[in-house]
């Protein structure tokens, strides 16, 4: 669960930078599921970094998972990052790095047995469909596959709060569907979902309660 | 395509190549090492001509064997004016040694002269060579009392040189310290530079992990233990390689700064004992304390370096 309160953020510092969300505030309770809308440039990605502590609100105040982000101290930020799960539009795939690796990268961090890290690589890889696949390098996987080991990175420690930016655009609409259901799944387990997409179809197949942006301004919770 | 048991996306061996770092560190305490030696062997030297051979004062009886001058207090037989002069040194605290020089000693030290003039029943002064505490003025207290007993005694002391040359050594074994200092400053600046080039070809990596929440201490702290084992082998190597060179040195400086019992020669490559014997313990010391020193210098230069350089991240 997360609160923002009259937060804004603008790249390159507040004064001169370019602002990309103004003055937002949301509450969004444990295990909730939220589609995150708007149009090219309003702000999602940026509001999505805000949740995932990649980046700190240049005003307002950022609660995450009962945290204050501003007078956390660097260590209880790292802390809280391991709670949190993102898939970036991007993907943020290590390039030089094997499937494998990449997805067993957040349980080393928590220096889990390697033997339990195979299993939960293997359990996560066969639900996205590349089991075979874990040798290969990022680079060598189409973008759909790609999303997938980045989907698969992302949940592989069952987050608390898991932000997905366009998780299915490289995906088909059978893919899209599993992926929809999974993230149903865990949110039925607690884990809160905030979903950013272009995609009206698949908003419309799965509804749920919405929040929109548009040029940085909130203009649409819940509704 | 193997997979490396432990993986965390850092791949410090490509971001920290192993050759590199320590052939800088190696050689950087190969001149530590070599500078120490110097301050060493200054300080050893300058202890030697202070404490030693360089602190001995010489004096001049002429007419050793006339009786000396009687004082009202002394109710016997006169004495020789040398014997007069011995027990006055001998009774003196503060002299830890006297030596009066053979008539043979003597006139081998006076052959050029002896033989310009020609005639060897000249009266010959005794010299008494005396061997002082440090730092203590004997001379002037006793100088007195001498000529008391014996008129015509002269005193000799060599201050003035032991005084230059320990304060030769003095300086010596400054320089030797400032160029540690220097070289350890060059060596911090060289890892610094080298950790951030580190840290530059895996910015992307230490992004991702940590926005996956590694903390600064484990990124610093792997960085840094990768540096520091760098480091201690560079400092090994240095040290073993400085090792050499310390030894022909050291067997050159030894007829300077031992009591006359150094060997004239080499000892047998195989006898590490006798090696080790040639060289000063402080030496030795150093060169088993270079390595730890480089490997510690190494790994606080990259704790430092890389959390300075996670501030970025937020
Ligand atoms: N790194 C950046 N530096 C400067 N400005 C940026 C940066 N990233 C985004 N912006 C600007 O911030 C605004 C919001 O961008 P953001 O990426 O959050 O939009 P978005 O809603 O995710 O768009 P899209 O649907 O295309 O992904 C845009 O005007 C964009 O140009
Ligand atoms: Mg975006």
């Amino acid at each position: 669960m997360f609160r923002l309160h009259d937060v804004s953020y603008a790249y390159g510092g507040s004064k001169t930078g370019v602002a990309a969300l103004s003055h937002v505030s949301l509450d969004v309770a444990q295990g909730e599921f939220r589609w995150l809308l708007g149009p090219s440039g309003a702000g999602k990605s940026s509001l999505l970094s805000i949740l995932s502590l990649e980046v700190q609100a240049s005003s307002g105040m950022v609660e995450i998972l009962g945290v204050p982000v501003r007078q956390a101290r660097r260590a209880g930020l790292a802390r809280l990052r391991r709670r949190i799960g993102a898939v970036k539009q991007d993907f943020g795939l290590l390039p030089d790095m094997s499937v494998f690796d990449n997805v067993a990268l957040p349980l080393r961090l928590q220096h889990r047995a390697e033997a339990e890290i195979a299993h939960e690589v293997h359990a996560i890889m066969k639900w996205v469909g590349l089991e075979n696949r874990l040798d290969a390098l990022p680079p060598q996987l189409s973008g759909g596959e790609q999303q997938r080991v980045a989907i698969a990175r992302a949940v592989i420690y069952r987050p608390a709060l898991l932000v997905a930016d366009e998780p299915t655009n490289a995906l088909d609409e059978r893919q899209a569907g599993r992926l929809m259901r999974m993230f149903h799944r865990l949110a039925e387990l607690g884990t809160t979902i905030v979903v950013a997409t272009h995609n009206d179809a698949i908003v419309a197949k799965y509804p749920a309660p919405t929040i929109e942006l548009v040029h940085g301004h909130l203009v649409r919770d819940h509704g | 395509m193997a997979r490396q048991r432990y993986h965390d996306g850092l791949a410090l061996r490509q971001a920290l190549p192993g050759r590199f770092l320590p052939f800088l560190v190696g050689s950087m305490a190969f001149l530590a090492a070599l500078a120490l030696a110097g301050g060493i062997a200054a300080h050893s030297l300058s202890q030697r001509w202070t404490h030693g051979a360089g602190a001995v004062t010489t004096v001049q009886v002429p007419g050793p064997t006339d009786p000396a001058t009687t004082t009202a207090a002394m109710g016997q037989m006169p004495a020789t004016r040398i014997d007069a002069v011995l027990a006055i040194l001998a009774a003196t605290p503060g002299i830890t040694d006297t030596h009066r020089l053979s008539d043979a000693e003597l006139r081998a030290l006076l052959a050029p002269w002896i033989e310009q003039t020609g005639d060897p029943s000249l009266p010959l002064p005794a010299v008494i060579e005396l061997h002082t505490t440090p730092g203590q003025d004997v001379a002037a207290s006793v100088l007195p009392r001498l000529q008391a007993q014996a008129p015509g005694v002269l005193m000799e002391h060599d201050s003035v040189w032991s005084d230059r040359l320990a304060a030769l050594a003095a300086s010596l074994q400054a320089c030797a310290g400032l160029a540690v200092l220097v070289v350890m400053t060059v060596a911090v600046c060289v890892v610094m530079a080298a950790t951030r080039a580190g840290l530059l070809t895996r910015r992307q990596a230490i992004g991702l992990i940590h926005a996956l929440g590694a903390t600064d201490s484990y990124i610093s702290g792997r960085f840094a233990t990768r540096v520091g084992l760098l480091a201690l082998w560079g400092g090994m190597c240095g040290s073993v390689l400085a090792l050499p060179m310390l030894l022909a040195l050291s067997q050159l400086a030894a007829p300077f700064t031992a009591m006359g019992d150094a060997p004239a020669t080499a000892p047998d490559w195989h006898d590490l004992h006798a090696w080790t014997a040639l060289l000063p313990s402080a030496l030795l010391w150093m060169l088993v304390i270079v390595p730890p020193a480089a490997g510690l210098t190494g790994w606080a230069t990259t704790q430092l370096t890389v959390r300075a350089w996670l501030r970025r991240l937020p």
